[in-house]
């Protein structure tokens, strides 16, 4: 029987009867080996996993519950990881593919342990649940905060995290999950951490991880004359290694959060530019450097407005104030001969489905001159990334230059 | 020799968004734009066209507005030049087809509904407004019967398919007498179709670059082609060679139309300039620059009976309609 269960990938079974050993697992799952065994790479192919997990996390809850109305039989939860991934104990080894590691949790749980076991991983899936549904990124460290005191520790969200992500046979990141912050700031700021530490970021051209916000008293933005807030780490580490930024990290901050953003990367951007006690009440304007291509726009829009999905509901990481710096359809026009041949590249039919959907969406319905943007990448089929700008001498600071703020001159 | 044009007439702000495309009838210009409504303007008063002051009280009235007619904007539209029969393909995916009522004024006839993503791109239509050709994302021609379009149609039946290579179809024409269709496509491939036999009849290189426009001469003896290439390309649609090569834009060429004696040629680029062409001596006549924003879409207007100079017009991302004609006396 295990043996059949490895075969079909099965990750989820329920017994009809719990009186009954022999009967026969019913898979609720179809095989997701298929759908694994697709080349790597292409996002048409991320959003088919993301569909994937969706469906495989709403039909355990639906089992689930199942249970509860039939107020009998049970159900048993098989989590499998890979040899040498440490899981917490409980283990049944399934000697049929000694590969893999098998936990069986069983719903209702039958001791105090195993309904614990049981509410962690169902907490951790109805997180994932919402990040993949949203389209964001959540950290494990986002996940422990949500509900620290049933997690306990850390290293107990970080456990089933990794557990989930190997039973469902998919990358963690099709969890939309990251391992801890993945955001980056550099710039002319401090931070006083709880402990009563002080981290000079400015003593640090290349940046540093976004610390955790529950670390950080507060936030020395003094000598901050604006924000820029850039799509992808290449970028970031390119203007952080230009000249240009020299001068401009006496007086800017640069952030990224290496694409959608987390929440670690938007409470600390929420921190900086909204004014608050923290940090001193400052508010610098925020730019946004992002492609010129509709996951841009929607990145854009993710740290503007929130995930689409909860954009209408009140966000306290929002940022309305915030404005778009790059790239425009201009500076693809004004760099058409030097970056015709880098860059500049045609939408494929998962980007036109996507700027399609997002011209839909609530949160750029005020937006005009995002939704003009994604027209014209519609109707010219087209789209340009941020590397454009390296292929024109200069077009980085150029375009720093001419979009941020003129620098207040100090009178002497 | 230049010749001279007049700017006679601007209607700012003619949409609240980027106006992609027109359309021609005998008496209306029709324009579409990233809003929801189509504009129906009237053209065919006639009265002010040998009126030489450009303050005119609005010679071009707003004959009619197709409220809502697509949801995310509409980016293409055409119309049978003889009238009578009018299509829109919107942002969502859905392509409208619109008849007139002995009023002139338009109905919503019916609607073939996008389910399948891309499926349909360019529009253009035969002269009388039978036969409706589509592009789609992986480089078809769909080929629809507008007789058979009433209501909504989930998977409307197409007459005749084109099959190319597979680049994105960005652009498409139908020839006056209704025997050819060509399509350009995002990997500079132009192609024309003949359309009893619905086999491919030339495939025309020389573009290489994205083709944004294509469009047949009134005696369909010539076929122009024009994209990013930044040059217009004149065919020969009978023995498929290339006749000439319009040279001066400095930016990609957008949108192309032969006057009603295919004497001129008028291009619009993206930086926003139009050019005339004549294309008897193969060259540029005239340029007007109105703003340096895209210009989408150009146009000659039929041109009244009573009209001493042809009048065209010009769209896009200054979201005006601007109305030129040639100076008199030159």
């Amino acid at each position: 029987m295990a043996q059949e269960l490895a075969e079909a990938s099965t990750v989820f079974d329920e017994k009809s009867d719990a009186s009954d050993p022999e009967t026969p697992y019913t898979r609720i799952e179809p095989s997701i080996r298929s759908l694994v065994a697709r080349p790597p790479g292409g996002n048409a192919i991320d959003t088919a996993i993301q569909g994937t997990v969706i469906s495989k996390i709403e039909s355990i809850f639906e089992a689930m519950v199942d249970v509860l109305l039939k107020e009998r039989g049970q159900l048993f939860l098989v989590l499998t990881s890979r040899p040498g991934l440490q899981i917490p104990q409980g283990i049944v080894i399934d000697t049929a593919s000694p590969s893999r590691h098998a936990q069986h949790i069983c719903f209702p749980g039958r001791d105090e342990n195993e309904a614990w076991r049981l509410a962690v991983v169902t907490r951790i899936l109805e997180l994932i649940h919402e990040a993949v549904r949203n389209n964001i990124t959540i950290s494990k460290r986002d996940i422990y905060y949500r509900d620290p005191a049933l997690f306990g520790r850390q290293s107990n969200v970080d456990k089933y995290v990794d557990t989930i992500a190997c039973t469902f046979g998919v990358p963690r990141s099709a969890l939309q999950v990251t391992a801890a912050a993945k955001g980056l700031v550099a710039g002319a700021l401090s931070f006083c951490r709880r402990n009563g530490d002080v981290v000079d970021v400015s003593g640090d051209i290349e940046g540093i991880l976004v610390p955790n916000m529950n670390d950080i008293l507060s936030i020395n933005v003094t000598r901050v004359e604006w924000i820029l807030v850039i799509e992808k780490e290449a970028t970031f580490r390119s203007i952080a290694a230009s000249n240009a930024w020299k001068t401009l990290s006496t007086h800017g901050v640069m952030i990224t959060a290496k694409g959608y953003p987390d929440i670690a990367t938007r409470s600390m951007l929420s921190l900086l530019s909204n004014p608050s006690p923290r940090n001193g009440f400052r508010s610098p304007p925020v730019h946004g450097m992002m492609d010129f291509d509709p996951d841009g726009i929607a990145i854009y829009s993710t740290y503007k407005h929130g995930s689409k999905c909860t954009a209408h509901e009140p966000d306290e990481l929002q940022l309305p104030q915030m404005k778009w710096l790059g790239l425009s359809c201009d500076h693809m026009l004004r760099n058409a001969d030097s970056c015709a041949e880098q860059g500049l590249l045609t939408l494929s039919l998962r980007d036109r489905k996507k700027a399609q959907k997002m011209l839909e969406w609530k949160a750029l319905a005020n937006e005009d001159d995002l939704q003009t943007s994604l027209r014209s990448m519609l109707m010219l089929n087209l789209k340009g990334e941020l590397q454009i700008l390296d292929a024109v001498p200069d077009g980085m600071s150029n375009l720093l230059r001419c979009g941020l703020p003129k620098r207040e001159v100090p009178w002497v | 020799m230049s010749k001279q044009y007049l700017q006679t007439h601007t209607v700012p702000q003619a949409h609240p968004t980027d106006i992609f495309s027109l359309a021609v009838t005998p008496t209306q210009l029709i324009s579409a734009s990233g809003s929801s409504s189509i504009k129906v303007h009237s053209t065919g008063a006639g009265t002010t066209i040998h009126n030489d002051s450009a303050e005119e009280e609005n010679p071009f009235p707003e004959a009619q507005v197709l409220e809502k007619a697509h949801p995310l904007g509409c980016h293409h539209v055409c119309a049978a030049s003889e009238g009578g029969v009018l299509a829109s393909v919107g942002f969502e995916g859905d392509v409208k087809l619109w008849a007139a009522g002995e009023d002139a004024s338009w109905a919503e006839k019916g609607c073939i509904k996008g389910e399948k993503a891309g499926e349909h791109w360019a529009l253009a239509m035969s002269s009388e407004g039978k036969f409706l050709v589509a592009t789609t994302h992986d480089g078809r021609v769909n080929v629809y019967d507008t007789t058979q379009i009433n209501g909504e149609v989930k998977a409307a039946q197409t007459i005749t398919q084109f099959e190319t290579k597979g680049s994105f179809g960005t652009c498409v024409d139908v020839s006056p007498n209704g025997e050819m269709t060509a399509s350009g496509h995002q990997n500079g491939s132009v192609y024309i179709f003949n359309n009893s036999t619905g086999k491919m009849a030339h495939s025309l290189s020389g573009l290489v670059k994205p083709v944004r426009a294509v469009a047949f001469s009134p005696a369909n003896k010539y076929l122009a082609a024009a994209g990013d290439a930044q040059v217009i390309a004149i065919y020969d649609t009978t023995s498929g060679e290339q006749v000439t090569t319009l040279t001066g834009h400095a930016s990609w060429i957008m949108s192309l139309s032969w006057n009603f004696s295919g004497e001129y040629l008028l291009s619009g680029s993206y930086d926003g300039k139009a050019k005339i062409w004549s294309f008897e001596r193969r060259e540029c006549v005239a340029t007007q620059t109105e703003s340096e924003k895209c210009l989408w879409a150009v146009k000659w207007l039929h041109k009244a009976a009573n009209a001493r100079n042809e009048m065209f017009v010009t769209a896009g991302a200054s979201k005006s309609l601007s109305f030129y004609r040639e100076a008199s006396g030159t």
